[in-house]
């Protein structure tokens, strides 16, 4: 049985334009999966139906075992954490401190356990020295890294990035990627959903959506051998496999290249 | 980046900054019901003295003070005309003949020039208003030469006086606490002691906890929103929307350029948040356990103590 | 003709006796014709800051910067008519949610053209043109803009700025948030403004691939100041842009790498994907 087990969810906010249509979707517990598709795909609105934001018309989400309902959202939400894309509108507390407490206060942990696990997920993140300050002075990468501490604090077992990087500057982007890794390496379950293929590759395991449905899934390197597939979506490959392919097509590409430009191209 | 703070509030140290909120509000309360029981000059003096004592001793800056006051001066000169000219009760401590002559009018236009001219030095704005009043007052009763077109009597009474100071010094008393209040306390811990204090009202059907974190929100939201007009009036103006010179006619549908937008983003925000929030399992109404807790010590014994001695001897000089 | 800057330094306030320094002794030509710029640096280097000087939205704290002959200093003056300095200084600010608010497109494009007192009809044929230039038929004018994607809410903004007829337009992140085909599409609208009116094009970017493909400017922010002016060629030349945190483009990058593995001589400085890869074909081949 999968973590998350999603069967022929469909969902619209008016019935001639279906935004998500009989999709299905399975993801393992401990998995990094990058949901892929360009701008209107239905990927944001399949984030909001996982964690319950919004109900899908017809077809059943099932999260450790349990059916999503308007019942069992609320313990639903205490497995599964989602870090959005604009930095400042998920930012509640006045101050660092606060904003990372948010959560745990919604659950009633005990104060002396809140101030403890809020040094200790601050550390974490590289926030501790932060904690007094007021989002107006953190950048947006600081204010995601609070993000993600209010979920580990919570003890998650899955975050679901929305776009979360797609708001930032690249340093910034790849300091939240590194750090995303780091949580993969201890065990998190990873959703990301992004249209940037370059940040989509650092995951296992890729699901391309189109017109709301699944339209190809597998593995990065089963996806990328059919290049075609990913034009198809309205994506575009790294450049260095977009040169692979070409040079492939002209006959011009050696094994040893091929290998070079692929192993560079897949970051691990 | 910019650096916007809400509220008048200044990092520190001393006493005023461990209070409890909740105990510097009603603190600050008690004494403005104490100073309003007060009936005489020398009295509210001396509630002003331990005013400046408490604000000495908790270090807190008086330019700040001074500042905050500032909207206030109108209030203050009014309150000081007002007394001076209709309050006919006790002795005669000036009686003076006030003459206007096409001189004292020259006279008088000279002195406001000169005033607007020196108007530049701001560090002395306030001295240099009372010395253009006083000559004002010294040309017409002084310099007015002949012919005279009209006369005036200018009496002033000592209880006009002694009642426009103690007008004067109730509300300094009272700003002065109000601003030590905001200058020594967070705008968060304001709106918990605020939460904690409304907490009985309960009964009555107010969710105080709710009514706290519509209040701290908007508080954390408040910078963002300024920056974003500001970003908004910035692209309008690089439309060609003059908000400083344009003709009126255009100005309806500049205002309008900028309130859309902003609208339509707050929107956008708080539907955004609201996901936000409800993804980190808030649940409206929901008891919740809180991270800032509020406690007691020596200190807000020693300022409760130092409250109640204050009404009390308000209470007894009124009684007695 | 064009804008000058004259060593410009601009402060932010802050508390007290502190303050912000934004930009620092900032000196630089920039012509009304035939440019196209990249404004690079990382976030906080002063980009923004830098791009609303050339429009008068903010003054200098000490320097000048003269506009199209007109001197923009520290203090305001009366004489000056700011507002027609905008006109012929076009920027577009990042997020198009900032400047849409009318009913229909064709009603907003038109706003920057009657607030410079256009007549009606004249406002109404530059807004058709202004948006015919952007990509867009005319079928859009009467569509509600909020109802567009988000790239054709760009356009529209863009649309609303080039109405105006500016000779420099101005663009902050102009590609931010787009997809790959969204982003292209865009960047040869650029291209294709650029060459037929001649107008002077700045854009403000993070995307060191479209700088080195459009571009033939590039000015460097770091910290304030003004580290590098030059061609994008003479700055990817360089092996220490990553002091001032920038990446090289991939085509460079990649063919950098092929030539540290493999021993390779290859031209490692080619603009486009294409060009690389027949750079690479015809070493192969040989």
């Amino acid at each position: 049985m999968s973590y998350i087990d999603i069967q022929n969810i469909n969902f619209a906010y008016h019935p001639k334009r279906p935004i998500l249509q009989n999709l299905s979707l399975s993801i393992d517990k401990g998995q990094w999966i990058a949901i892929l598709g360009h701008n209107g795909s239905g990927k944001s609105t399949l984030a909001k139906a996982i964690i319950g934001l919004l109900e899908p018309d017809f077809g059943t989400i099932d999260i450790d075992g349990m059916t999503l309902s308007p019942t069992t959202v609320y313990e639903i939400r205490k497995k599964i954490g989602i870090v959005f894309q604009n930095p400042d509108n998920q930012f509640v507390g006045v101050t660092v401190r606060d904003d990372i407490a948010f959560g745990m206060e919604n659950l009633g942990v005990p104060q002396a356990e809140m101030l403890e696990k809020i040094d200790f997920y601050a550390e974490k993140v590289g926030m501790k020295a932060f904690l007094d300050k007021e989002p107006a002075e953190l950048s947006g990468g600081q204010k995601q890294r609070v993000a993600i501490a209010g979920i580990l604090a919570m003890q998650m077992d899955a975050i679901i990035f929305d776009e979360a990087t797609s708001m930032l500057d690249p340093t910034a982007r790849r300091e939240l990627m590194d750090y995303i890794r780091e949580l993969h390496n201890e065990g998190l379950t990873i959703i990301m959903i992004t249209h940037d293929i370059e940040e989509a590759l650092w995951a296992q395991r890729l699901v391309i959506i189109k017109d709301g449905t699944v339209f190809r899934q597998g593995t990065r390197e089963e996806l990328l051998k059919e290049p075609v597939t990913f034009i198809e979506a309205g994506l575009e490959l790294p450049v260095g496999l977009q040169i692979s392919n070409a040079l492939k097509q002209m006959n011009a590409l050696s094994l040893e290249l091929e290998e070079h430009l692929w192993e560079s191209s897949l970051k691990k | 980046m910019k650096n916007v703070i809400i509220g008048q509030y200044i990092p520190g140290s001393s006493f005023f900054y461990h209070i409890d909120p909740r105990t510097k509000i009603i603190a600050v309360v008690v004494l403005m019901v104490a100073t309003f029981l007060l009936e005489t000059i020398w009295q509210v003096l001396i509630g002003f003295g331990i005013a400046l004592i408490l604000i000495i001793a908790g270090r807190v800056p008086i330019r700040k003070i001074v500042k905050g006051l500032k909207p206030l001066y109108v209030l203050l000169l009014f309150t000081l005309v007002f007394q001076i000219a209709f309050n006919r009760v006790g002795t005669i401590v000036l009686d003076a003949t006030m003459q206007i002559s096409p001189f004292s009018i020259l006279f008088m236009i000279a002195a406001t020039i000169i005033w607007r001219l020196l108007a530049s030095f701001k560090k002395f704005s306030l001295l240099l208003f009372f010395a253009y009043l006083v000559g004002l007052f010294f040309i017409m009763k002084n310099l007015a030469f002949s012919p005279l077109w009209t006369t005036w009597q200018l009496t002033i009474y000592d209880q006009g006086l002694i009642m426009s100071g103690f007008v004067i010094i109730r509300l300094l008393i009272i700003i002065t606490l109000s601003t030590v209040l905001t200058l020594t306390t967070k705008p968060t811990e304001l709106t918990q002691g605020l939460e904690s204090l409304l907490r009985p009202l309960k009964a009555i059907g107010l969710n105080s906890e709710d009514f706290a974190l519509i209040i701290s929100i908007s508080l954390r939201y408040i910078p963002t929103i300024l920056d974003e007009a500001n970003k908004i009036m910035n692209a309008q103006a690089s439309r060609g929307a003059d908000f400083a010179e344009g003709r009126l006619k255009d100005k309806v549908v500049q205002v309008i350029s900028l309130l859309v937008p902003m609208f339509i983003i707050a929107f956008k925000r708080s539907e955004e948040l609201a996901d936000a929030m409800e993804s980190r399992n808030f649940v409206p109404g929901k008891p919740r356990t809180r991270i800032h807790d509020l406690k007691f010590n020596y200190r807000d014994l020693i300022t409760t103590v130092i409250t109640v001695l204050c009404l009390a001897g308000s209470i007894l000089v009124k009684v007695l | 003709m064009g804008i000058q800057f004259k060593e410009v330094s601009f402060q932010y306030p802050g508390w007290g006796k502190q303050f912000f320094e934004a930009l620092k002794d900032i000196s630089l030509t920039i012509n009304d014709k035939d440019e196209f710029i990249a404004l690079v640096g990382e976030t906080g280097s002063g980009k923004s800051t830098l791009a609303q000087h050339m429009n008068a939205l903010i003054f200098p704290t000490s320097g000048t910067v003269e506009i199209n002959g007109v001197p923009i200093t520290a203090k305001r003056n009366k004489k000056i008519k700011y507002n027609s300095i905008r006109q012929q200084i076009g920027l577009v600010f990042q997020f198009p949610e900032y400047q849409l608010f009318e009913e229909t497109v064709e009603k907003d494009i038109m706003f920057g053209p009657k607030n410079f007192r256009v007549p009606e009809e004249e406002a109404r044929e530059m807004a058709k043109k202004a948006l015919n230039m952007v990509g867009l038929s005319d079928k859009y004018l009467t569509r509600n803009p909020f109802n567009l994607s988000g790239g054709e809410k760009k356009r529209v903004s863009i649309a609303g700025i080039l109405a105006m007829n500016p000779k420099i337009l101005i663009l902050d992140e102009p590609t931010s948030g787009l997809d790959p085909a969204g982003k292209k599409l865009l960047m040869n609208l650029f291209k294709s403004i650029q060459k037929e009116t001649g107008k002077t094009i700045i854009i403000i970017t993070h995307d060191m691939d479209l700088v080195y493909e459009y571009t033939n400017r590039v000015l460097v922010l770091n910290e304030g100041m003004l580290e590098f002016d030059g061609t994008p060629d003479y700055l990817f030349h360089r092996h220490d842009i990553d002091k001032w945190h920038l990446d090289y483009p991939a085509t460079i990058s990649v063919l950098r790498a092929i030539n540290d593995k493999f021993r390779y001589n290859l031209d490692i400085y080619q603009k486009t994907i294409d060009a690389a890869v027949s750079t690479i074909a015809k070493a192969v081949q040989s």
